[in-house]
């Protein structure tokens, strides 16, 4: 790999969303991956139904677990080890890969490690110089510690649900997990602070953090808000500072316009094309907001989505198609970046990186390898392990290429 | 390291960042983008520690003395306008809502622009209702903290960077699993309201005394009955599997939304840390200024506002041998 982190090693025991998405950024700007995955880690053998979100090539096939679509999605860049940790020969080598590793990553509950003899002190005596990122979903102490963490669930813990919505009396959530991507970047760029902080001083680092803190942390403006005697409130599609701000009914079932007003030169635009008043200051605005609203709904009803925001914003005026995936991904400005990267396998295109900058090079991006892919050469290139030595390993089953029967 | 920000909220997150890593970060002070907190608030969170200063006759000079510049702009026209690729600094970091180059690389966006185009929009709120788009400024921080990290991870290699960081392709960088749903089954995600629609039962609920998300995934299902008190569900063949309990999702709903209007706020946060499952019970912004485990976690630091008022400011989300990030003194706070 090429990219600014290229020569850092991280081993990889993360799962789920929020740790493989922090890898991926990891990877993406260069870092040498070893994702180091259990036998079942990835699926059952066999499988009935559909996956959530599809499968690589659009067929489970022979091989279920290395084509979910959602798991795919998040592995590019990584060279597979699947070992069984809980049997004494697979942490022995576990370990020795410790010590050839710059970094270790994982997001399991807070007594996961501890439990497959895998704690700080342990890991530390194999690597002087490690970086260590444990991620457990409410930290590795506080009364909440051993409480189970979903993105969701952790959401309405974190403020946001009481601002988010179509008014106070309805709140939501939106249904996203939004706390695992926060957590992802948190954990990014809690590495590479520590791997500079290493850089300077040396010695090995313990990383902690959580879901429930990160999601908290960027509630922090209106934290400090409230403390200030100030009320921030859910407003729906409304803004405290913006008049008009909205998302707008256009032509065509469940077709949709934002429109978002910044200042008063926006505003005189804005007016002139709908034939509202432009000499309306922002107080005003607020004053007639429903009414504005309804204008602006009574022309966009009548407009196609794309053709209208395309012309507002001819006239400096902010304005965006609210997009489906295949808006998305059709839309010109993203074509043109280059955005989705038909690396993995059956050419399917993947969300790539919005870091352009020379060294990363998705060109050089590898497709998510197959469960247990890289079991050989990793256990030559970084222990040195004769065949013979990885023969006995797959005899025991500590190592494996496909889940148990 | 001497970091130089220019530019809105994404910037600026990328700058606390630097300070609380312990970094001398030059901010200059610019009329600031329409917030959803008070300038206050945005400043005391995003600014403390920074020494803030007009922008110069000369910005290029300024840069030259910098290690990393971290410079947003409205529009890629408006880096051009500073004169950024002329700027000598080692580490130059650009953040624009589109990117610095493409047919839109000058649209005007504003958040809830780039949650529309960047297909998050279109998820969120109601069927059959407008969707909702997200407030805050989420994505100014995720934009800032991927800042952050590029410029961390090119000091690390002791080289040059030049990096173009797009806040659409940010959101796009972080989608769940819609687009690989779209490209490798040929279904677009749709809104439903809080219901993550994937899992039953997952939803927000209202309770006694307020409100609380129960996200089950199947694992986590005989426990979930359990701490509901409904052990009748686990014999009803309707709600058997994962797959059934979607297939009846809104029977099960009723049943839950029943059970749940008898119980109160503490009572299921109780509930939820014995049996073990991924229930929030949702906090007030107040409530979560006071909540314990914070509290226990040194997750609070103190701040000064510019006015002189003291308040608690969200830490870095994370500890380094034990320790949150320490570059922020309470003497540098009120500058």
């Amino acid at each position: 790999m090429t990219g600014p982190l290229s020569g850092v090693r991280i081993l990889d025991l993360t799962h789920v969303w929020a740790g493989p998405l922090a890898v991926r950024f990891l990877s993406d700007l260069g870092a040498e991956v070893v994702r180091v995955e259990a036998p079942f880690s990835r699926g059952p053998r066999e499988v009935s139904g559909m996956a959530l979100g599809g499968w690589i090539g659009g067929e489970p096939a022979e091989e279920p677990w290395n084509r979910n679509a959602i798991f795919v999605k998040l592995m590019r860049n990584r060279k597979s080890l699947c070992i069984d940790l809980k049997h004494t020969e697979g942490r022995s080598t576990f370990l020795e890969l410790v010590g050839k590793a710059d970094v270790v990553m994982e997001n399991f509950s807070a007594r996961t490690m501890p439990a497959l003899g895998l704690d700080w002190e342990t890991l530390k005596a194999c690597n002087p110089n490690l970086v260590y990122l444990t991620m457990p979903g409410f930290g590795h102490d506080g009364p909440l510690k051993h409480r189970v963490a979903f993105g969701p669930s952790v959401e309405a813990m974190s403020g946001l649900t009481e601002i988010m919505g179509y008014g106070p009396d309805e709140p939501r959530n939106t249904a996203m997990a939004l706390m695992d991507p926060i957590t992802a970047l948190n954990a990014v760029a809690a590495v590479t602070t520590a791997l500079e902080r290493r850089s300077r001083q040396g010695g090995a680092l313990r990383v902690e953090m959580s879901l429930y803190e990160g999601g908290v942390s960027y509630s922090g403006p209106w934290l400090i808000d409230r403390q200030l005697n100030h009320t921030p409130r859910s407003m729906g599609n409304r803004h405290p500072e913006m008049v008009p701000h909205g998302v707008y009914r256009c032509l065509g079932e469940d077709q949709w316009i934002a429109i978002a007003i910044q200042n008063e030169a926006q505003w005189v635009a804005f007016a002139r094309l709908l034939g509202l008043d432009a000499a309306w200051d922002f107080d005003t605005r607020r004053a007639y907001e429903q009414q504005i609203d309804e204008a602006i709904e009574a022309w966009t009803v009548h407009q196609d989505k794309l053709t209208a925001a395309e012309s507002l914003q001819a006239s400096g005026i902010p304005a965006g198609p609210v997009n489906t995936v295949p808006d998305m991904v059709a839309d010109p400005q993203v074509q043109a970046r280059g955005f989705f990267v038909p690396f993995e396998r059956f050419d399917t295109p993947m969300p790539g990186t919005p870091i352009k900058m020379d060294g990363v090079d998705p060109d050089s991006w590898t497709p998510c390898p197959s469960l247990g892919a890289d079991n050989e050469r990793v256990l030559k290139e970084w222990l040195d392990y004769s065949d013979d030595a990885i023969a006995l390993l797959k005899q025991a089953a500590v190592l494996a290429d496909r889940p148990p029967s | 390291m001497r970091v130089l920000e220019v530019g809105g909220y994404a910037a600026g997150y990328a700058g606390r960042l630097f300070v609380r890593a312990g970094f001398e970060v030059v901010r200059i002070e610019a009329e600031a983008p329409p917030a959803w907190a008070s300038a206050e608030a945005m400043n005391s969170f995003l600014h403390a520690g920074k020494e803030r200063i007009p922008q110069p006759d000369s910005l290029s000079e300024l840069a030259s003395t910098a290690d990393v510049v971290i410079c947003e702009g409205a529009r890629a026209q408006e880096l051009l306008g500073l004169g950024f690729d002329q700027w000598r600094t080692k580490i130059k970091i650009a953040i624009t809502p589109f990117g610095r180059t493409g047919p839109k690389a000058d649209w005007e966006a504003t958040p809830s622009i780039l949650y529309a185009m960047g297909g998050y929009t279109n998820l969120m709120g109601d069927a059959g209702r407008a969707p909702l788009t997200l407030p805050g400024h989420y994505l100014e921080f995720q934009t800032g903290a991927v800042a952050f990290s590029t410029a961390m991870a090119a000091r690390l290699s002791q080289g040059e960077a030049n990096a173009d960081i797009g806040m659409l392709e940010t959101l796009m960088s972080l989608s769940q699993f819609t687009t690989v749903m779209w490209h490798c089954a040929g279904e677009i995600r749709s809104r439903h309201g809080s219901d993550f629609w994937s899992v039953a039962p997952s939803d927000l609920y209202r309770c006694k005394d307020g409100w609380v998300y129960c996200n089950v995934v199947p694992t986590f299902w005989d426990p979930f009955i359990a701490l509901m008190g409904l052990p009748e569900l686990i014999v009803d063949p309707r709600f058997e599997t994962g797959d059934s309990r979607k297939v009846h999702r809104q029977a099960l709903k009723e049943i839950i939304a029943a059970a749940m209007a008898e119980l109160t706020r503490t009572e299921l946060d109780e509930r939820a840390e014995t049996f073990r499952v991924p229930m929030g019970v949702v906090r007030t912004l107040d409530q979560v200024l006071v909540e314990a485990h914070l509290e226990a976690r040194d997750f609070w630091e103190p701040v000064i506002t510019e006015n002189g008022q003291p308040v608690r400011s969200p830490a870095v989300p994370f500890k380094i041998d034990g320790h949150r990030l320490n570059g922020l003194r309470v003497a540098e706070l009120s500058s």
